[in-house]
């Protein structure tokens, strides 16, 4: 049973839906005016966060979500969870505009979506037992029946992460767990609504090298078995390329370039996205190819440059590319589902 | 003779209800003027504590064995005061964390020009112009240096951070994750920044980093720590191509890379606590490929080639076994990321 039948929203009539698709989805915010800006009365301006970004993802598919810092990745992951409101565009979860649902309609839909953080180590109460942290949104919700049934809710999902034998981590306290376990936890904590789609917002950056393939492969595993989308948010390219079977690559709050995770990595058309690749240090000594390091960092998302937005920081930038705004299209001689915003690709 | 030498480092924490913390044991490494090396290692090995001690600014709690030389004179032997005079003017460091520790109240300049005049660099109109110069060096404007450090951006902030730690004109810098909290376009700008003051400046760096692809793309030589010891020491190539403990190969398999198609493992379990006399081999109970010896004998170290070292007992067994050994185990670990009983990572 999914939540919109919960609420009484039929999913729409069309073709398989897939599990969630954004729709030239915007979120501006305003920026908040000093005292003297107010007496002068200038005009609000905005943030453009998010200006108009499209994908889909479909059940048992891991897209990645990358891009530097300030480019939009985590307030997009935060409007799909309606944690701000977009301001314009749609948001279909299985086949439901969540963008126009009141925030009591939502609630029953939010339980199909859990968010995974960053630092398992604000995620999580240090006064709670794992026990108390993995019952907690099955109180809030309303679900998981009786005490015993919870329990075994509880140890299923502490199995499910790999923390086994459950008994053995389900009285213990946060400080008592590793980095990794605490993540672990938080996932187990997200498992037991049974989500539809996980939202991780960098789930491994705050962890040791050593064990991030661990939690990755958690991930993995989930959606492939458990038959779950997974929005993965990344500054690492390195994982996104491991994990994810599709990569977008934002700037400035759009996505520039987006296709299956080897093709982009392989075959990058954006200038963007090449650089970026450039940068990314290899594991091999012997293979030190020359980065090419963009000058400068993200611009803010007040003053968003006409044209294409990266043409300023663009080496091959030309004329036209300060005025005309490139939409995303094919390029030539790409594989299916490989669209790049760029007039010269 | 090296520029830096580090002798049988070791540093002891006093915990409370007498028990001590063996930090770091044993450590030895030495560089020469221009060098770069790198120190890896997972989070709590040692690695700060390392570098702190070669500054001599352990907080009073520690005690500290062993003996750092710079230029052949040994700089710890005579306490606070002989450790004085060499402090940022031979030997600085970069702080982990620093761009965010900078003074918020003052003007970026004048934290440069503070340590000048205080080491008696220089001081009034000559200082604050050597300081501009520094912050030109660095990639900063030298107007900027009137500004606050919130108004700088993440990547000016570190550049700043590295001016001050250059201000008395060191032959030795030790950068602490000198990029961990950047986007890799602005890690790649900092690095090429270091790598570029290392040749023009002469520069001896030492980079503290868990990200051994980091080390890979800057360092010539490193040295791989755990638990307090270097477990190995060596060209960046060698340890990449034919690592000789099995630490140094499996933080290498835990690691994803851009191009890499092979899977990315995580290794089994966590470091051991430090509180604890450790018997063996300290790595031993997460070893894919550890001997019966390894329990009860502490490996010590062994020349593997030019300037190559390890301490692991499978290099005493001839080369086949050795290989065979490893060999078996590595493809036998392949399958679960995490060991069902020992707990995940
Ligand atoms: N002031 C202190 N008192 C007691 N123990 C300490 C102190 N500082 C560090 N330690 C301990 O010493 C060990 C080494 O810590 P250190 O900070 O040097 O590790 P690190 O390799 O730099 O780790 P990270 O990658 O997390 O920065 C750890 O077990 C740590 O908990
Ligand atoms: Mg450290």
């Amino acid at each position: 049973m999914s939540g919109l039948e919960e609420i009484g929203l039929e999913p729409r009539a069309s073709a398989p839906a897939a599990l969630l698709e954004v729709e030239d989805l915007k979120t501006h915010y305003p920026v908040r005016r000093g005292v003297t800006e107010r007496l002068m009365r200038r005009p609000r301006r905005l943030v453009h966060a998010v200006d108009g970004i499209s994908f889909s993802l479909a059940r048992g598919e891991m897209v990645a979500l990358v891009g530097e810092s300030g480019c939009g990745k985590t307030t997009t992951a935060q409007t799909i969870l309606r944690m701000v409101d977009p301001t314009s565009g749609a948001i279909r979860l299985n086949g439901t505009d969540t963008t126009r649902l009141s925030q009591r309609r939502l609630r029953p839909l939010r339980r199909r979506l859990q968010m995974i953080y960053q630092d398992p180590y604000e995620s999580l109460d240090p006064r709670f037992r794992v026990r108390q942290t993995i019952e907690e949104p099955m109180l809030v919700h309303g679900i998981g029946g009786s005490r015993k049934e919870r329990h075994d809710r509880t140890l299923e999902a502490l199995e499910r992460v790999e923390l086994s034998p459950a008994e053995l981590y389900v009285d213990r306290y946060p400080h008592e767990l590793s980095g990794g376990q605490r993540q672990r936890v938080a996932i187990a904590t997200s498992l037991v609504l049974d989500p539809d789609l996980l939202l991780a917002d960098e789930p491994v950056s705050m962890l040791d090298v050593s064990v991030r393939a661990g939690v990755l492969s958690l991930l993995d595993g989930l959606r492939r078995d458990g038959n779950m989308g997974i929005l993965m948010i990344t500054h690492d390219l390195s994982t996104a390329a491991h994990f994810a079977d599709r990569i977008a690559v934002m700037y400035l709050g759009r996505i520039v370039e987006h296709g299956p995770a080897k093709e982009v990595v392989r075959d990058p058309r954006h200038p963007y996205t090449r650089a970026l690749l450039s940068v990314v240090p290899k594991r091999d000594p012997r293979d030190r190819s020359s980065p090419q390091i963009l000058k400068g960092e993200t611009p803010n998302p007040i003053d968003v440059p006409s044209g294409c937005r990266f043409h300023p920081r663009c080496p091959i930038a030309e004329e036209r590319c300060t005025r005309e705004d490139p939409r995303l299209r094919r390029p030539p001689a790409t594989g299916d589902g490989h669209e790049v915003a760029c007039l010269l690709a | 003779m090296s520029l830096l030498e580090v002798r049988e480092l070791h540093v002891w924490f006093d915990l409370q209800e007498g028990r001590e913390l063996h930090a770091v044991q044993g450590v030895s490494f030495g560089l020469d003027a221009g060098e770069r090396f790198g120190l890896v290692g997972e989070s709590g090995c040692g690695k700060t504590t390392t570098i702190l001690g070669l500054m001599g600014l352990l907080p009073p709690t520690a005690s500290v064995a062993g003996e750092v030389l710079v230029g052949g004179e040994s700089i710890l032997a005579g306490g606070e005061s002989s450790v004085r005079s060499h402090r940022w003017n031979d030997i600085a460091m970069i702080f982990q964390g620093a761009m965010n520790a900078l003074n918020p109240v003052k003007k970026v300049l004048w934290q440069i020009v503070e340590p000048m005049e205080l080491h008696g660099i220089a001081d009034g109109t000559q200082a604050r112009r050597m300081a501009g110069d520094l912050l030109e060096m660095v990639g900063i404007p030298a107007s900027a240096g009137e500004r606050y450090p919130h108004e700088f951006s993440g990547g000016m902030r570190q550049r700043a951070a590295i001016a001050m730690a250059l201000a008395c004109q060191p032959k030795i810098l030790l950068a602490d994750e000198p990029t961990t909290a950047l986007d890799v376009m602005v890690q790649a700008q900092i690095l090429e920044l270091l790598v570029g003051l290392s040749n023009d400046l002469g520069l001896a760096l030492v980079l503290v980093t868990h990200d051994l692809p980091v080390v890979a793309q800057v360092c010539e030589r490193a040295a791989v720590m755990y638990a307090g010891e270097i477990v190995e020491e060596g060209p960046t190539e060698a340890l990449y191509h034919a690592p000789r403990h099995p630490y140094t190969r499996l933080l290498f398999a835990a690691t994803p890379d851009l191009y890499g198609d092979e899977a990315v493992v995580s290794i089994p379990g966590a470091p051991p606590r430090l509180d604890r006399a450790i018997e063996g081999c300290a790595f031993r109970p997460r070893c894919d490929s550890s001997l019966d010896r390894c329990e009860s004998e502490h490996p010590e170290f062994r020349a593997m080639g030019a300037g190559h070292r390890a301490a692991c007992h499978l290099n005493d067994l001839p080369g086949e076994e050795r290989a065979a050994r490893e060999g078996a185990r590595r493809a036998g670990s392949a399958a679960p990321a995490a060991t069902p009983g020992g707990g995940a990572p």
